[in-house]
């Protein structure tokens, strides 16, 4: 009996050591990624204040870009989403909508709204895609820039590498067709590919954030709010804390593995080099960066992926759980996929910083988090059955984590109120503030489960991305 | 050490340092608090100030513009000089007088000038200039420039040959608003790579300033950084410069890089059609 206690007492200290020593692991990497990325932040605000981007808009030497827009089912938006497209602030784009075989009448209301007549413009597919019904172009010279292209339902990456085909310029930028750009998004984005010493710029991508409740007139965001529900409210928080504090400092260090599917540039013949869009993950946005990256290292090509901080697209985040639930899983899938894909690049220096540093990080912290903060509920719940918790500590413990989550919070507000300032509004802050405290115990769990059913789902083998309603922005 | 040891062992460290952390997050989630608060009553006492400065320095630029008010008449007036001893002040006037400035040409701009000078703000756009912080520097640069201030060249050019970038560019394009081609030529024996946002940077000042005089342009053209004769194609390019044509026909028949040879080629086919 008395061998029995040591034994488990030494199992119940090493659980515990173990359990203390991942929380403080993750807490200062985060601290180290929320310093660096203050720091790198801070220098950039500074520069930009001197950068005029007027001059991209007047000259001919500014990179051509092609706006890829896939649109599936989007009958309700699309008309303004396009036209909003194409009042980008920028000179040198095309902007090309792919209509994925929508079920509904998306593809007859662009064609009466912008004038389209079927083209026979010619080109040169280099990914293999689903079959295209049609490419069509406008009559009215006012919308010169867009071309829709009609095909067979594919899902997005397949759209995307329609577009990838058919886009004219060296540079695409692949968008959410419903969020809403920034005016200036373009000119911003369009910067870094400019900037390159010496190594080739692949990929720029910028900050997304959360739209619900913010008031949109032409498309255009007009007035920024902070959502009275509380999911979508947290959400706001949540993707402060990831671009504000996070993917600046991998950055800066460049060893970004994700450019936001919904607002993301890339150099084209890279894109096709290292073979387009995956249709074989839900997670193409992260897996083309990680193979685009993974194409410069193999051919030892000196390469980087820029990361812009200013807010530069807005988005709708899902306002209730189900949706949030389907989101999240399709993420963690995608994390899943992405990973398993470019398992080779785990701990293996040939993969220089990605595969040292980015691949384990997202592998321990991204990937692996739910499922050990489960274990450990699972664990601590069986320490309770048969009272072998000691109540005091797992207090403290619980206290340490949350106060932790709460401060990293105010890190994120303090970091946005010295940068962007986008929420003035006492009341707005006060609104942020207060999901900081409530997070941990409503949205945190959410997440988790939310994992925990893309794990699953994973295991079962579910494709596709599941149906996504969204409500739509308020207008004024 | 013994003690620690101790601690470490008898495994009461853990709690120690539980009850440490939890206490330290809870401290600095208060202070970042507070300096939240304190930045944002400060944001809205600047706004309220600036609005209050703002309308007052409206009806000074006014009378000096239109009602040819001296400064030495201003600075009679007890009230206004309390106001101008203070930074925050001067800031707001400098930025006025900037944006005024950029909306108006001749007579009134020259005024505007004028008032730049006697006022004193010059002295505070060349002390910015001795700084130690480059953001401070290129203030400084982009007021003496705007102003027309051509004694500043032969300073602002020694920032344009630093290795701040954006300093550089600041420098570079006050320097081509200040003195024309004069501002660039010394590129030519730049040994650095010009990135295109830099060569963009440069051509957009010579549009913006609407720079008459190309004279020296052609120079760059016969630099040993091919960024730099880069640069001079496309300016005289963008710029249009077709009495330039003999020296890129010559560039494009002599040049060993194949790069600049078709890009001289393409620009001259492109000012001969």
């Amino acid at each position: 009996m008395t061998f029995f206690t040591t034994e488990l007492m030494w199992f119940l200290d090493v659980y515990i050591l173990l359990i203390l020593g991942y929380a403080i692991l993750i807490m200062s990497s985060y601290l180290v990624l929320a310093y660096l990325s203050t720091k790198e932040l801070r220098g950039y605000l500074k520069k930009n204040s001197f950068v005029d981007y007027d001059v991209l808009l007047t000259s001919e030497f500014a990179p051509k870009l092609s706006l890829i827009a896939p649109a599936y089912n989007e009958g309700l938006t699309i008309e303004e989403n396009v036209k909003s497209l194409l009042s980008l602030n920028y000179n040198n784009y095309q902007a090309i909508v792919v209509n994925d075989g929508s079920k509904d009448n998306s593809m007859e209301i662009l064609i009466n709204t912008y004038d389209l007549v079927l083209s026979d413009r010619e080109f040169h597919p280099q990914i293999e895609t689903k079959k295209i019904k049609g490419i069509y172009v406008s009559r009215n010279a006012a919308y010169k820039k867009l071309i829709v292209v009609d095909k067979e339902n594919g899902g997005k990456a397949d759209a995307l590498n329609v577009g990838l085909n058919i886009a004219e310029n060296p540079f695409v930028v692949c968008i959410d067709v419903d969020c809403i750009l920034d005016k200036d998004s373009l000119l911003k984005l369009a910067k870094p590919f400019l900037e390159s010493h010496g190594k080739r710029i692949i990929a720029t991508g910028g900050v997304v954030r959360i739209a619900n409740q913010c008031i949109i007139k032409n498309g255009r965001l007009v007035e920024v709010n902070i959502p009275d529900r509380m999911l979508p409210r947290i959400q706001v928080l949540e993707y402060l804390r990831a671009f504000l504090l996070g993917r600046m400092a991998w950055g800066r260090l460049d060893g970004l593995l994700l450019i936001s599917g919904a607002f993301g540039a890339f150099d084209k013949e890279i894109a096709i080099l290292a073979g387009g869009y995956s249709t074989k993950t839900v997670g193409e946005d992260m897996e083309l960066i990680v193979r685009m990256r993974r194409y410069m290292l193999e051919n030892k090509l000196p390469y980087a992926v820029s990361y812009i901080p200013d807010p530069l697209c807005w988005t709708e985040a899902p306002e209730d759980f189900s949706i949030f639930k389907k989101q999240r899983s399709r993420w963690m899938r995608g994390t899943i996929e992405t990973l398993s894909f470019h398992k080779k690049m785990f701990m293996n220096p040939k993969y220089k910083l990605l595969g040292m540093l980015s691949v384990p990080y997202w592998t321990l912290f991204e990937f692996l988090a739910p499922g050990i903060e489960f274990i450990g509920l699972v664990i601590t719940a069986l320490f309770i059955i048969f009272g072998l918790l000691h109540w005091h500590f797992f207090i403290l413990l619980l206290l340490f984590v949350y106060t932790f989550a709460v401060f990293f919070s105010v890190i994120a507000l303090f970091s946005e109120e010295k940068t962007y300032h986008k929420y003035p509004k006492q009341a707005d802050f006060f609104k942020l503030l207060m999901a900081a405290f409530i997070e941990p115990f409503y949205f945190h769990p959410l997440t988790v489960y939310a994992a925990l059913v893309g794990y699953k789902e994973k295991i079962m083998g579910t494709k596709g991305w599941g149906e996504m309603t969204r409500k739509g922005f308020a207008k004024k | 050490m013994e003690e620690i040891w101790e601690i470490y062992k008898g495994g009461k460290w853990v709690v120690s340092f539980l009850t440490f952390s939890i206490y330290f997050f809870v401290a600095a989630s208060f202070v970042l608090y507070l300096y939240i608060v304190a930045s944002r009553n400060k944001k809205i006492r600047r706004e309220r100030l600036r609005v209050e400065y703002n309308a007052e320095i409206e009806k000074l630029l006014a009378s000096v513009i239109f009602e040819d008010v001296a400064f030495a008449q201003i600075k009679e007036n007890k009230s206004f000089l309390v106001l101008f001893d203070t930074s925050f002040f001067r800031e707001v006037l400098t930025e006025s007088l900037i944006n005024l400035h950029k909306n108006y040409e001749g007579i009134y701009a020259e005024k505007l000038e004028q008032f730049y000078k006697e006022s004193g703000l010059i002295k505070d756009s060349f002390r910015k200039l001795k700084s130690l912080k480059w953001e401070i520097k290129c203030k400084g640069i982009t007021e003496l420039a705007e102003f027309n201030i051509k004694e500043a060249f032969d300073k602002i050019i020694l920032y344009s040959k630093g290795r701040n970038k954006t300093l550089k560019i600041t420098a570079i394009n006050a320097c081509i608003k200040l003195g024309g081609t004069r501002g660039i030529v010394h590129l030519v024996e730049h040994s650095d790579p010009i990135d295109d946002w830099t060569q963009l940077n440069i051509i957009g000042a010579f549009k913006k300033h609407d720079i008459g005089d190309t004279k020296g342009i052609e120079l760059l053209l016969e630099s040993q950084n091919t960024t730099v004769i880069t640069l001079g194609l496309k300016l005289i390019k963008e710029l249009k410069l077709t009495q330039k044509v003999p020296f890129v026909a010559q560039l494009a028949s002599k040049a060993t890089n194949t790069t600049i040879k078709y890009e001289a080629q393409s620009i001259l086919q492109t000012l001969t059609v």
